[in-house]
């Protein structure tokens, strides 16, 4: 059954964006989003099924379970290549589509959270001139980013990472007649470009060292005919992964590939511009799905980004700094819905620096995260869309305030919604942030929380040899792997212990820059632009129902997929996650009491800073903001590190410049040259010229002296011979 | 009717039809052009019956032979035809490509439409025998034979700068392809030479040189001169970097039906001859001259795709890209593996495709606004969504978008470079950094051609003023005969997009015919021995 619900999830959205792009303009218009609407519920609906079904599976089957099903074969190169043992590999890519734990929970949320945005955006955009284009739009991204979490097969994988992101330039660029909007669109595509660079290059290694790009083993007749990069036969320990400086590469390059489409230094410019795109995309794709989708990747990665620790550190550290750096950004932004997007940055560099610890508990963490944040991410949008919509699209957060009494149920969702990012107990946010946390401390401190641990009597440099006996199937070549990372991980250990540092940091951070934008805009005299007109308003009940069953949502997913750390069981049970060299690392489950009420002492310490200094009277903030020592601070903050301009005149200029030599050099020196080569026959013609004189005697001379030299000529050559 | 006589009554079709239009019927504009319409419509229902009976494998399909000189002289020169898997799919594309160009030029062309029609069916012709022909001769003359209709298109309907265009254009194509012919011949005498069986024959059978040249390849320094030859005609047409000056301004001042065959088909002749005559037939000069053609390949990627970006006339910033992405073509080409070179083979059409459906749209913008600057346009999606629509599919076909035709070409090329650099026997340093800069240039692809779409296309509305002298006030959307001419195209976009292994597979066994040999012959015994030895092992 399957098999048939993981190719009906992706087909409604696909079959509702045909139909819209078909009948929309003419027949539905502004009935668009009824087709949408049914189609992601109906879409969710499968999910949920798919859920459960797999969880069935797997309490049934135990540890690990995929199940694979084929579509059709896209293209097949026979004896592509020649492997390192002289076998012949066939390059043959199957559109092939799993489902798995990690796949089923990818869909339920995106589904979800899919449905209740096209609801919201079924209000927010009424009225909009091209109201079937974008529900168009949103189907084809929702097709996209199912199949881009179900797809098993790398190149398929790249194929909707970049669906998603063609859907995210159509949508951004929404409303094109705008020049900010449709400047956006294009750097956003080009910067994901840019990591997409990165993501091609690490597929064409893999090819090249696994000789395929399948994730599952290819099987015919019960016999593994290709072992999948992260199959049974390769997993099992049966075969080995590439280890060392070739290991780190196709890690870095993937990583370079994340980094575009989860918005991560150095590519994380393009999100904050995508702004632009209409709010509910926004949520969507800008916040709770498609920038997630580098997280899913190198989640997915995990055995590869196993064998190499140096990549591992890379990802903790590109987070640790994404996280920081953003939320220093996010400070000062007076855009509410950029204040969001530097945040997404932020929460995403948090689930990369998960991901970095290269523990279980550590991308169990991030995963969790990633799905808590969705929820309350989304909502939060959605709420900044509702404000904007009932202020005549102004989201400038100097220009309205005290919105608190007239638009009571915004202003209650929208409280849920930062008390769960800031990370409040016991908010949905809370759980997540604490086990990332507590994964990066215990990577940081090594055995000191073991009695923490349920489910793990093991640390991380625990002696592998005593636990040979449960895991029997181990090959030489991971065992000597792990002790090889393990060993060299421990000189990472002092790195763990500043990210750790940084990352408590950051969490003050989020909690200060939410709660400094949640009480610019609903606290403090009543403001409203003139925008607005004067019938500013709460937004109607689609949109702010959908608004209501999120907050319950952010303020109950945490808790509840806590208990019994379903969550983590669920996840575990992912081939990617559940293979033996990952369950030498530390178990999922520790809850840290110490840790979680510290990080709870310091996001209180960042709300009651951000209430001190923007509750009341801003005397404060004028004040400090003149101090000789925080102006520039502020300045650089305010003005994103000016990254975009350093990567304006450090990239984009010099090579445009570099273009226009070329093209100088075109016409000038290579065209130049050809006519030179062109003008040879016309100076010998205009030479020749002379010598027709039309004097009888002149040609009769010239022809007895052409013989002469002619018949000598003969005699040299070959008359000798 | 038989298979080959359909293919020769294809390319026959429309020569007739150039001489009763341009002979026999005087007519108006009108029915000159319905004429034309209707006849490349039927010689592209004869390219389909033909295309449709291909049967998969890599057997020569369709031939014909009719005795041209007679044996008695001791020459076997033939006009003689035939498809394989390779030469197939650009016989099709030529076919398709052609009612587009007819169906662009419908309004555009008022001006001696006789002789127009005429000339544009000739070159029809020309396409179509010279990847039919089986005979080096005939090849060679249609090779030549592109060449005097496209001048005379240029040179009369071109724009501002024509003449200089046209006569560039001609010279420099002439010259190369003059240093080609002498040594077509060379090499036909080689063979002569190289036999000594008592009734040996001076063989222009394509077929027959290239099996007498896998038995016994010619002595290599001979090789490499004649590969340095060929060259010089096949490089020029695609044209590789530095030889490709002359299709910018070509491009530029053709009219559109002339820009959408001479990127669509016309540059294809280069790869062709490459894959047709050079690789196979020359295996010791083409490992010799691979590494020099790979940085020249590289080098136009990158250097086509930044002068692309600086360019201020659409047509002039397409014809740049053009020149990037042939060389995407020949990097596939000279991996010299079969996903390098199938995905190269599919890029030839990939790009007829998609440039030819760019140039055709560029030319509808012109009709409407008659300028081709980027400023003086902006916003147009507001007053040409249809457009605009058809400009966004191309531009991501043409940026290798997956789903599309594009990626599937381009993936292929790299995945096979990066396997030559990284897996074959010479894996050096040198390749390395080829295939990662070649990777970079899908970067650069993708910038050019979004940061035109959104300059001409995005924003708020700018029309030229242009429109308004010329009297013609309402500019209307794409008419419904301007989207059946991009539809089509549309169609192959996503057939090959969605589906590549329907093509892969019927051009897999001709071009695995053409690599071996090259790959038997050169020094890389790792990878030959172990292809054989792959043989039995092989997945189907």
């Amino acid at each position: 059954m399957s098999d048939n619900l993981i190719i009906l999830i992706p087909f409604f959205p696909l079959l509702a964006a045909i139909l819209i792009a078909i009948l929309g303009p003419k027949l539905l218009k502004e009935n668009s989003h009824y087709v949408t609407v049914l189609a992601f519920a109906a879409s969710f609906v499968c999910s949920l099924m798919l859920f459960f079904s797999v969880q069935g599976q797997v309490v049934e089957e135990g540890t690990s379970f995929e199940s694979v099903t084929t579509l059709w074969t896209w293209a097949a190169v026979d004896n592509a290549m020649i492997d390192a043992d002289g076998h012949s590999v066939p390059f043959l890519i199957d559109v092939t589509l799993r489902s798995d734990a990690l796949t089923s929970i990818m869909l339920c949320m995106v589904t979800f959270i899919a449905t209740l945005v096209a609801i919201f955006g079924a209000g927010y955009m009424h009225g909009d001139r091209g109201y079937w284009r974008f529900f168009a739009y949103v189907s084809l991204f929702v097709f996209s980013m199912t199949m881009l979490v179900s797809v098993s097969n790398f190149l398929l994988l790249f194929v909707f990472w970049e669906a998603v992101g063609l859907c995210s330039y159509l949508l951004i660029g929404f409303w094109y007649h705008k020049p900010e909007a449709s400047a956006a669109g294009k750097k956003a595509f080009l910067v994901n470009r840019v990591g997409d660079f990165g993501f091609a290059l690490a597929i064409f290694l893999i090819w090249i060292n696994y000789g395929t790009l399948n994730f599952h083993d290819y099987v015919v007749d019960g016999q593994v005919i290709i072992p999948g990069v992260f199959g049974q036969m390769r997993l099992g320990g049966a075969l080995p992964y590439v280890q060392g400086g070739m290991a780190t590469a196709i890690c870095l390059l993937l990583m370079l590939g994340a980094c575009g489409k989860s918005a991560q230094f150095p590519l994380h410019v393009w999100l904050p511009d995508a702004m632009e795109g209409p709010t509910p995309v926004s949520a969507l794709i800008h916040a709770a799905t498609m920038v997630t989708a580098g997280v899913y990747m190198v989640t997915r990665c995990t055995p590869l980004f196993h064998a190499s620790p140096d990549a591992q550190v890379t990802v903790a550290c590109i987070g640790g700094f994404t996280a920081l750096l953003a939320g220093l950004i996010a400070l000062t932004q007076h855009d509410l819905k950029r204040v969001l997007a530097y945040s997404t940055v932020s929460q995403l560099g948090y689930m990369f620096l998960a991901l970095g610890t290269g523990s279980l508990a550590g991308i169990v963490a991030g995963m969790f995260h990633l799905f808590t944040h969705a929820f309350f991410k989304a909502l939060l949008f959605l709420g900044s869309g509702s404000v904007m919509h009932a202020m005549g699209n102004v989201i400038d957060m100097r220009r309205f305030g005290g919105l608190r009494h007239l638009m009571p149920w915004t202003f209650r969702t929208f409280l849920v919604g930062c008390l769960a990012l800031a990370g409040i107990f016991p908010f949905a946010g809370f759980w997540s942030k604490d086990a990332i946390l507590a994964s990066v401390h215990d990577r940081a401190y090594p055995g000191a929380h073991s009695h923490d641990s349920q489910d793990s009597e093991h640390d991380a440099d625990h002696d592998a040899d005593q636990d040979a006996d449960d895991h029997a199937t181990h090959s030489v070549a991971l065992l000597s792997a792990d002790h090889a990372g393990s060993n060299q991980a421990d000189s990472y250990t002092n790195i763990y212990v500043w990210l750790y540092r940084s990352a408590c940091f950051t969490a003050f951070l989020t909690a200060f820059y939410t709660f400094r934008a949640f009480f610019l805009t609903f606290y403090g005299p009543q403001v409203i632009p003139d925008e607005s007109g004067h019938h500013a308003h709460e937004s109607p009940p689609m949109m702010w129902i959908p608004l209501a069953i999120l907050a319950i949502f952010a303020f109950l997913i945490g808790f509840v997929s806590e208990l019994d750390h379903k969550f983590a069981h669920l996840l575990t049970s992912t081939p990617s996650l559940a293979f033996a060299g990952m369950h030498d690392t530390m178990q999922p489950g520790g809850f840290h009491m110490d840790i979680a009420i510290s990080s709870s002492i310091i996001a209180v310490l960042g709300i009651a800073l951000a209430a001190f200094l923007y509750l009341g009277h801003q005397r404060e903030v004028e004040a400090i903001s003149k101090l000789k020592l925080v102006a520039p601070l502020r300045a650089l903050s305010l003005n994103k590190f000016y990254l975009d301009e350093i990567y304006t005149w450090a990239v984009v200029k010099p090579l445009e410049f570099l273009g226009i030599i070329y093209f100088w050099l075109d016409r000038w020196l290579v065209d130049g040259l050809v006519n030179l080569i062109g003008k040879v026959p016309v100076a010998l013609g205009s030479g020749f010229r002379y010598l027709q004189t039309g004097l009888l005697p002149f040609y009769s001379l010239s022809m007895v002296v052409a013989m002469l030299i002619l018949l000598f000529l003969g005699q040299v050559l070959w008359g000798g011979g | 009717m038989d298979v080959s006589s359909l293919l020769l009554l294809s390319i026959a079709l429309p020569l007739l039809g150039a001489i009763f239009i341009g002979l026999v019927a005087p007519g108006d504009r009108g029915s000159i052009r319905t004429v034309a319409f209707v006849i490349s419509l039927m010689t592209f229902g004869c390219v389909v019956a033909v295309v449709s009976q291909f049967p998969t494998g890599s057997e020569m399909f369709a031939t014909k032979s009719i005795t041209w000189l007679p044996a008695s002289t001791g020459i076997e020169c033939q006009i003689s035809v035939g498809l394989d898997g390779l030469s197939l799919w650009l016989y099709g594309l030529s076919g398709l490509l052609m009612l587009t160009a007819i169906l662009v030029s419908w309004t555009a062309i008022s001006e001696r439409p006789a002789l127009f029609y005429s000339m544009l069916l000739l070159l029809e012709s020309g396409c179509l025998g010279v990847f039919a022909a089986q005979d080096l001769m005939l090849f060679y003359v249609f090779f030549e034979f592109t060449l005097i209709p496209l001048f005379f298109l240029i040179g009369i309907w071109g724009s501002e700068d024509r003449r200089y265009a046209a006569i560039k254009f001609f010279l420099f194509t002439l010259a190369g392809s003059l240093l080609t012919f002498v040594g077509l011949i060379t090499l036909v005498v080689s063979v002569y030479n190289m036999s000594d069986s008592a009734d040996r024959i001076l063989t222009f059978s394509i077929p027959k040189l290239t099996d007498a040249l896998a038995l016994r390849p010619l002595d290599a320094k001979l090789q490499i001169w004649l590969f340095a030859a060929l060259f010089a005609g096949f490089a020029i047409k695609v044209p590789l970097f530095p030889l490709h000056t002359w299709l910018p301004l070509a491009h530029v001042q053709a009219p559109t039906a002339g820009s959408v065959i001479l990127a669509g088909v016309l540059l294809k002749i280069g790869t062709y001859g490459f894959l047709r005559f050079s690789i196979p037939m020359l295996p010791a000069a083409t490992e010799f001259w691979t590494p020099w053609l790979l940085w020249l390949s590289v080098i136009g990627i990158i250097y086509g795709a930044l002068v692309a970006l600086v360019q201020s006339d659409i047509k002039k910033l397409i014809a740049y890209s053009s020149v990037s992405h042939l060389g995407f073509c020949m990097l596939g080409l000279f991996a010299l593996n079969r996903l390098g070179v199938q995905g190269a083979t599919l890029q030839m059409i990939n790009h007829g495709i998609s440039t030819g459906g760019l140039f055709a749209l560029v030319g509808m913008l012109y009709e409407r606004y008659h300028t081709r600057q980027i400023s003086s346009y902006s916003g147009l999606a507001k007053k040409l969504p249809v457009l605009t629509f058809f400009m966004l599919i191309f531009t991501f076909s043409s940026i290798g978008l997956p789903g599309m035709n594009g990626f599937a070409g381009e993936i292929m090329i790299l995945t096979g470079m990066f396997q030559k650099a990284w897996h074959g026997a010479e894996a050096v340093g040198g390749l390395k950094i080829v295939s990662v800069l070649a990777v970079s240039g899908v970067v650069l692809g993708a910038w050019y051609m979004l940061w035109l779409v959104q300059r001409v296309f995005f924003g708020p509305l700018v029309e030229p003023h242009d429109t308004h002298d010329h009297g013609s006030h309402a500019v209307h959307d794409l008419s419904f005969r301007e989207i059946a001419a991009l539809v089509p195209l549309c169609i192959f976009v996503f057939w090959i997009g969605l589906y590549p292994k329907f093509f892969l597979d019927r051009m897999a066994p001709t071009l695995d015919k053409s690599i071996p040999s090259a790959v038997a012959n050169s020094s890389d015994l790792n990878e030959s021995v172990a292809f054989a030895a792959s043989k039995d092992r092989s997945l189907d």
